[in-house]
């Protein structure tokens, strides 16, 4: 790694500046080359070791992505060599089931491509696509790619404008390629034409094949339909498989346009292009079988690895052609996905946007929380996440239409208790207006990113909450001889401050839960996990609680005389259902921490491994960073370590913990009667209890001297409370 | 970092006792390294990225012998890192036939307590989320999973942040050890033999 060139001449300099000179090096550099061996490095002083290690090595296959790994040295070259041939053949036959194949593999290409891989590497793999101008004399090729390239222009588009693919930002490079081009505006009208050919050629053909021809040319106008191929056999099968593809092209690309509309005005006729995509996908897996049967040679026989319906490779792709544009990133794996996969893939991309399509627009915070995180649930890719978020955050304002000055007003009963201008003065409003569309966002990204997120955004909440005390705190001393409900301003305070701690939990609790599902627990760690929890929920549900006591109390006192006021406050202690529904999530996560307590103590199991460091450590690893600032004086390790240290399955026999829960849960079946979604929640909750309390039981029967149970934990039920499976080993 | 891909060959009996561990040694060493990484992980190095750890730091790579072969080797690297001085294992391979010995295990042992000693608050690494073998190994250490990091490697797997924290704060610990003493009378406090590098696979 040392200089060379210490024996060579010095060159000559030439002045151009103050403090710099320009040096002709050539001879250094030429010696250099004649002495360099491999793995030898010329470099300056301020060329680091550091960035040596930037450094990539030319024509290892590698890292190399410039690298020319193919046949052709370009897209030209390749073209001449009649690689993308237009037409694919003069029988038509073949070039109607060429046309087929490549239509396949390119939804097997975008699939691949949403999956979350480059675009270069899959669909623009197509020479097809990157020299649209070719197919011209080609209709049905032609108005198939251009609509493909419009379809990927408006995926790109939607993606980079949700910007929930920060991790993801492979998938909107699309620098080097033909993305847009003159006509693709027109590109539905060419597709039309070409529909409404080959739906033309269809009735002819099942007109001939019905015998009535003589009557049916008149009144279909197909007397002087030419058919699309010369097989008549085959004509009817290949006239539906192209239809049904095309169709689906264009309801999809109606439903990309119809869920960009403002305020979600087109969200009802996207559903219905969603149902017709989903009906021309059926049909499309139907041709399946006819298209397997008719092959022309050279087939992909693996079923797990065709990318196309008839199994036969497809003509006119090259990934590694473009290859080079990924450069100076190394090149990434690439595998396209198989045909049947796609097809699974677009089914499932279409139910999410069906979802997203039939979100009611409800303005009420809590309910567009909770219909995120069950979206979430259904894993949803990249795509159906960005229409998501553009739908919910629009120009800064929910769905593009309400205020978040509005949907906080509402989610913290400010209305009830003075006007907007009033509540407009608040200095905390424009903040945490800001803060909440943050949060909108990051729960649309993916679970990995989302959780780092959340950590993240968990600080600028408790900061928030801290402030909004310190304000608080200010004004009642200010004001120390008057009581906070009668001052308007500070009645406003402890309202936002209430709703701003019950967000902070929520999303602690959140950022907890995630870490189940992206599997960062392991379970010598639940124990304290569940206890993290624990703490948090119950924070979350006295938050949820005072703040349904002080809108309720704003309400009444509204319309009640001042001496009433203490009465109804006393009488409004009853909980509500959704406060209990989190009483339900505290009696499991705090079963949970006392079973595993008891297991550790008495069982000596899910003990903490100890090497180079001790529990201790991996509580204030697991903690520290992101959940240290919530206000919280109940989560030090010290504490978790005196809340468990001293329990024993005899003590937890008395007091069952999921029994309560099952309890709980039988109270809340009749306020959830009319949502099938809370009383599938409660039926989860129910079984996981009920299994837990179980197996509760029985480890206390066997007793702590009993080493032949082996207790071990599954998530089966929920990704994130647990199961205790108990065996004898 | 760190990304393995498994090759099938049989495993060699050996006496754990036959394998030597020697930290890094000069340029010999290096061309050993190349060979084991370039073979066994999924992401690709330039030889300007080895010099970039060894030369560095030579104190926190090791290399494990059986029988004048290179078997396994670790290589780390630690420096400033947002307010805290880490530790960091860049590579780690053993090849398949040794693996399930506990070389991996003693490997990532002696450069941790190097960087222990040398004042490391911690040691992070990431490894593939489908590498069971390495994640138990580190598991066992201590290490815990920090972050999921989404479509890591260049082949499109996830990884884990892992992450070891060092202990540093005393007066928590002379706490601590008050709560232990007064629960010892309730049952036998029992704690995991410190390492136990004769169960540890890759």
């Amino acid at each position: 790694m040392a200089d060379r060139g210490r024996d060579v001449e010095v060159p000559s300099t030439i002045a151009s500046g103050e403090q710099t000179v320009w040096v002709d090096v050539s001879s250094l550099l030429r010696a250099a080359c004649d002495d360099l061996q491999d793995g030898e490095l010329v470099h300056g002083e301020n060329f680091s070791l550091f960035a040596s290690m930037s450094a990539l090595e030319i024509m290892d296959p590698k890292m190399d992505s410039g690298i020319e790994n193919c046949a052709y040295h370009s897209v030209e070259e390749a073209i001449e060599n009649g690689v993308a041939p237009v037409p694919f053949s003069f029988d038509r036959t073949v070039d109607v089931q060429c046309t087929i194949d490549v239509m396949d593999h390119l939804l097997a290409c975008e699939a691949t491509w949403h999956k979350g891989n480059s675009l270069a590497q899959t669909v623009f793999s197509c020479i097809y696509l990157l020299r649209l101008e070719r197919t011209s004399s080609h209709a049905l090729l032609n108005s198939y790619c251009r609509i493909i390239r419009a379809t990927c222009s408006a995926v790109i588009s939607i993606v980079s404008d949700a910007r929930t693919h920060e991790e993801e930002d492979i998938f909107t490079m699309a620098y080097g390629l033909p993305l847009k081009g003159e006509g693709d505006e027109k590109c539905l009208s060419m597709l039309n034409a070409v529909e409404e050919t080959i739906s033309r050629q269809l009735r002819a053909c099942k007109a001939q094949s019905s015998k009535k021809r003589v009557s049916e040319e008149i009144t279909c106008g197909t007397a002087d339909t030419e058919p699309l191929q010369t097989n008549p056999n085959l004509e009817e099968g290949y006239c539906k498989a192209l239809l049904s593809r095309i169709r689906f092209r264009k309801h999809f690309y109606h439903v990309l346009m119809c869920m960009r509309k403002p305020h979600g005005r087109g969200l009802e006729l996207a559903r219905k292009h969603i149902a017709s995509c989903q009906s021309e996908l059926a049909c499309i897996l139907k041709s399946s079988e006819f298209l397997a049967s008719n092959v022309r040679g050279g087939s992909q026989n693996d079923i797990e690895e065709k990318t196309t319906a008839s199994g036969c490779r497809p003509i006119g792709f090259d990934a590694s052609l473009n290859s080079k544009l990924s450069a100076p990133t190394p090149p990434r794996a690439i595998k396209i996905v198989s045909w049947n996969k796609a097809i699974e893939y677009f089914e499932k991309l279409l139910n999410d946007l069906d979802i997203i399509c039939s979100f009611s627009m409800d303005p009420l915070l809590e309910n567009i929380l909770r219909s995120v995180v069950q979206f979430q649930k259904r894993k949803p890719d990249l795509v159906a996440r960005a229409h998501l978020q553009v739908l919910l955050v629009q120009d800064g304002k929910l769905y593009g239409r309400d205020l978040i000055f509005d949907v906080i007003c509402k989610a913290a009963a400010l209305h009830e208790i003075t006007k907007n201008h009033e509540t407009q003065k608040n200095e905390f409003l424009l903040p945490l207006g800001q803060l909440l569309i943050n949060l909108f966002k990051v729960l649309c990204t993916n679970l990995a990113w989302q959780r780092r997120k959340l950590g993240k955004i968990l600080q600028d909440w408790a900061i928030t909450s801290v402030q909004l005390t310190i304000a608080l705190n200010r004004e009642l001393e200010e004001n120390s001889n008057v009581y906070v409900d009668e001052n308007v301003c500070m009645k406003l305070s402890k309202h936002l401050l209430i709703w701003a701690e019950e967000q902070t939990y929520w999303i602690a609790y959140r950022f907890l839960t995630l870490g189940f599902d992206l599997e960062l627990y392991s379970p010598s760690e639940y124990c304290m996990v569940y206890w993290f929890i624990y703490c948090i929920l119950v924070k979350l549900s006295e938050k949820a609680q005072l703040k349904m006591v002080a809108s309720t109390d704003a309400v009444k006192r509204k319309g009640k005389k001042k001496k009433d006021i203490s009465k109804d406050v006393l009488n409004d202690q009853k909980l509500s259902p959704a406060v209990l529904l989190l009483q339900c999530y505290i009696c499991l996560s705090e079963g949970l921490t006392m079973m595993l307590a008891a297991l550790r103590n008495e069982h000596n199991a899910f003990q903490t491994p100890i090497a180079f460091n001790t529990e201790e450590e991996v509580h204030t690893q697991k903690f520290r960073a992101h959940l240290a600032h919530i206000p919280n004086d109940h989560v030090s390790y010290l504490l978790y370590k005196q809340s468990t240290v001293h329990v024993r399955f005899s003590t937890l026999v008395k007091y069952n913990y999921f029994r309560d829960a099952q309890r709980i849960v039988k109270e809340l079946r009749s306020s959830f009667s009319s949502d099938p979604d809370r009383l599938d929640e409660l039926r989860q909750i129910e079984q996981i209890a009920e299994h837990n309390r179980v197996a509760l039981n029985v480890i206390c029967q066997a007793g702590a001297s009993d080493t032949s149970l082996k207790v071990s934990f599954e998530f089966t039920q929920s990704p994130c409370f647990a199961i205790a499976v108990v065996k004898r080993s | 970092m760190e990304a393995t891909e498994d090759r099938e060959s049989d495993p060699v009996e050996f006496d754990p006792s036959e394998i030597e561990y020697v930290s890094y040694g000069g340029e010999h060493h290096l061309p050993l390294i190349m060979r084991l990484v370039d073979v066994e992980l999924s992401e690709p190095y330039s030889i300007f990225t080895y010099r970039y750890f060894v030369y560095l730091w030579p104190h926190l790579s090791f290399l494990a012998f059986h029988r004048g072969n290179c078997v396994g080797t670790v290589v780390c690297k630690m420096g400033e890192h947002r307010n805290t001085f880490r530790g960091y294992i860049a590579m780690l391979v053993v090849i398949k036939p040794y693996r399930g010995k506990g070389i991996a295990t003693e490997l990532v042992t002696r450069s941790t307590r190097v960087m222990m000693e040398s004042g490391c608050e911690e040691v992070t690494l990431e490894a593939e989320v489908t590498n069971k073998g390495a994640l138990a190994l580190y598991g066992r250490l201590g290490f815990i999973r920090a972050k999921r990091l989404f479509r890591y490697y260049l082949n499109g797997v996830d990884a884990f942040r892992l992450k070891l924290l060092f202990p540093r704060s005393e007066m928590s610990r002379s706490l601590l050890a008050a709560i232990d003493r007064e629960a010892s009378h309730l049952y036998d406090h029992c704690q995991p033999p410190v390492g136990s590098p004769d169960v540890q696979s890759i």
